[in-house]
């Protein structure tokens, strides 16, 4: 049979057309999100994998409405600011902020800095490119959304989509005033880091605990890196503590816990932040001795609950493509900020930065945590006890090998137990 | 009481941090920056004997304690050999070094806080009514006979009287007929082994963590520097005297004051006596 040239060219045009078509997505330039984070650290490495496991389901799903029909996909670009480490300073982040931006030529920032004095640092660079950015992990303090609202105009590039120290305090609190009407507990020690955040909530727990009328008994600070925590457990015991709350991100917190358990210190720890405590290994890591230990992770998702539809979806989904649960602050607060910036982009329509901002003051979406909003003043995530109506928190309580939520009511799976030598 | 018992915990720590450094130092005239993450190392070793060779623990240990020591030996043979005598360029040369094992660690994916290694006793015991756990007074105990057993290698085997001739004078040492590289890098080799050694004891204790490598060092310098770089009694003494100032800062000041003490210690002996508490060779220079 001879094929007629007519014949050959239709054929060859339409697979030009089908090419051309296939590759409409494939052919756009990515979307660059520069994510800056301290990679070796816990709120580094699970924020890096909560924002590729989006951009990965979002990739697969056909990529972002950019307008016009245009779709792009979503390309990470991550930096290691080493900004959790002791003893790297601020300008170390702020170099590598500023090499994502001019060098990598990001178009949005997700993640970090990690260190609060770090992200503060960083605004006026944010501010300086234009750059838009939702701190997804580490950053506390109040500062941040503070300066948002004092200078608009300057830092309404600057986003955070996870708790801060506030709302912690706040669910501290709720769980202190349970634990003191059931079991009577009076008597407060607090241990933190020497980090921003962390002296900042502790010396503010300490003024609220004096008012709402606990016993504050002491508060150490202890530098960064730091490895023996006998002398404040004992000054704990010595004062007949109740319950140690406990601020620290740093590794070694997994000492102070297992000091805690050999020295039989008669107080329950309370971590408000607790690093090693949130990471589902803690438990091999301590031999079990961490049992009874209690810490907040900041929003649902980074535990097991059925905070939203989403969240035991994302939970396990997190699971399956690292092979370990989500593990802690920045986990889904992580993954969620690609959604959010997914979903003002394509309602911008545009990359254009002011675009962006716009569209993301008027984000509401149903969230891994909750229903996602964020107050158009301060670009701080709202906030709620209840996920149909803000962002939620969660606590955990380890109890026998499993992480169990055990605030808000609203998510919880368990309530908190005491440890067997300190039963009232 | 608590401040005696975790007084002297803190200061039997600090000298096993620090014996390996003053050992390769006094004998080698070698201020062996990788002294930190040699530590560190060797706590990678026995985890991954242990939990991914699946080697006994005993095993485990002994292999970390062969394996770092030949990586120090390797380490002075191949590198540290070619910069000898050159002080600046020691001190830069075991500090890459060291930053490509901690690096290079964290680059294979030991980071975060979840490799430990077992403790030998589990439990504790209450000491004058203070708390102390089985693996702190185990600690202190082997570290004591550690520090005799180091006196007795040094004074009654070929190789330790070698050593200590070195120490003393390297030109006599070559004219009774002793190799200095040889030596060298037996101490070499000797000092990563105690810094494997003191891993291997104060690791169970807590995690192995990356970062702690530079630490470890930093308290290591400070121990070497107030009790006179290279002598070993100087460094145990040193070892107690900041171990207590920083317990009693603890307790009088602040924890977070902790960290000063060992920089502060540095600073006020370089300007009240640079050649530390039993630094001779370097006492008599100075009156020179």
């Amino acid at each position: 049979m001879k094929t007629r040239p007519i014949n050959m060219l239709i054929v060859f045009l339409m697979t030009v057309a089908l090419t051309l078509s296939a590759g409409t997505v494939r052919a756009e330039k990515p979307i660059l999100i520069g994510c800056p984070l301290s990679t070796a650290f816990l709120y580094g490495w699970d924020a890096e994998r909560g924002v590729t496991l989006a951009v990965e389901e979002i990739n697969a799903a056909g990529g972002v409405d950019v307008g016009g029909g245009q779709k792009r996909l979503f390309k990470v670009e991550t930096i290691d600011t080493r900004d959790l480490e002791p003893g790297v300073p601020v300008s170390e982040a702020l170099l590598a902020v500023e090499k994502l931006i001019l060098d990598k030529k990001v178009d949005f920032i997700v993640g970090g800095p990690v260190r609060s004095e770090a992200a503060l640092a960083a605004m006026p660079l944010l501010s300086k490119y234009k750059k838009v950015s939702i701190l997804t992990t580490g950053v506390l303090t109040p500062k941040y959304h503070a300066m948002v609202a004092k200078q608009y105009d300057k830092f309404k590039y600057c986003f955070r989509i996870h708790g801060e120290a506030k709302n912690l305090v706040g669910e501290i609190f709720a769980n202190f005033n349970e634990l003191k009407e059931k079991y009577g507990l009076n008597n407060l020690f607090i241990i933190a880091q020497d980090v921003s955040h962390a002296r900042g909530a502790a010396n503010i727990i300490k003024d609220i605990a004096t008012k709402k009328g606990w016993n504050v008994t002491g508060l150490e600070i202890y530098p960064t890196g730091a490895t023996d925590f006998s002398i404040g457990l004992l000054k704990a015991k010595e004062t007949k503590t109740d319950i140690i709350n406990i601020w620290m991100d740093m590794p070694e917190s997994a000492i102070l816990l297992k000091q805690w358990y050999d020295m039989q210190i008669p107080a329950l720890p309370f971590g408000s932040t607790l690093a090693a405590a949130e990471q589902p290994g803690f438990w091999k890591a301590t031999d079990g001795k961490g049992e009874y230990t209690l810490c907040n992770v900041v929003n649902a998702g980074n535990a097991p609950s059925t905070a939203t539809p989403w969240t035991m979806k994302f939970y396990d989904a997190y699971t399956d493509r690292w092979g370990v649960e989500p593990e802690g602050l920045g986990t889904s607060s992580s993954y969620m900020a690609v959604y959010v910036l997914k979903d003002a982009i394509e309602r911008a329509g545009s990359l254009d930065s002011d675009k962006v901002v716009s569209a993301l003051e008027k984000t509401d979406m149903m969230g891994v945590y909750g229903r996602i909003r964020f107050d158009p003043k301060s670009h701080q995530v709202i906030p709620s006890t209840d996920p149909k109506e803000g962002a939620v928190g969660s606590i955990l309580q380890w109890q026998d090998g499993k992480r169990i939520v055990v605030y808000p009511k609203s998510i919880a799976t368990g309530e908190i137990l005491l440890p067997p030598w300190m039963k009232k | 009481m608590d401040i005696l018992i975790y007084g002297t915990i803190n200061s039997v720590a600090l000298a096993l941090y620090a014996l390996g450094f003053a050992l390769v130092y006094g004998i080698s005239r070698l201020p062996n920056f990788a002294h930190g993450a040699l530590y560190i190392l060797s706590g990678f070793i026995t985890w991954s004997a242990l939990n991914t060779l699946g080697f006994n623990y005993f095993v485990s240990i002994l292999l970390s304690l062969l394996v770092t020591g030949i990586i120090g030996a390797v380490i002075y043979q191949f590198f540290l050999i070619r910069v000898r005598g050159m002080e600046i360029s020691e001190i830069i040369a075991s500090y890459a070094i060291a930053l490509a094992i901690l690096e290079g660690l964290r680059w294979g994916g030991f980071k975060g806080m979840t490799y430990t290694l077992p403790v030998f006793i589990s439990g504790s015991t209450t000491i004058a009514g203070i708390s102390v756990d089985y693996q702190r007074l185990l600690a202190v105990a082997i570290g004591a006979v550690l520090v005799v057993c180091l006196w007795l290698f040094t004074r009654f085997t070929r190789i330790g009287l070698a050593l200590r001739g070195m120490a003393q004078d390297e030109r006599a040492a070559l004219m009774l007929g002793i190799d200095s590289d040889v030596m060298a890098v037996v101490a070499m080799g000797l000092g990563s082994s105690l810094a494997a050694f003191a891993a291997m004891l104060l690791l169970p204790l807590g995690n192995i963590v990356v970062e702690s490598g530079y630490n470890v060092l930093i308290l290591a310098i400070a121990v070497c520097v107030v009790g006179g770089i290279g002598s070993w009694p100087g460094a145990v003494l040193a070892a107690f005297i900041i171990g207590f100032a920083q317990i009693l800062t603890v307790v009088y000041i602040g924890s977070h004051y902790q960290m000063v003490v060992a920089l502060l210690a540095i600073i006020l002996t370089l300007i009240l006596k640079p050649s530390g508490l039993f630094g001779q060779q370097k006492e008599l220079e100075e009156r020179v």
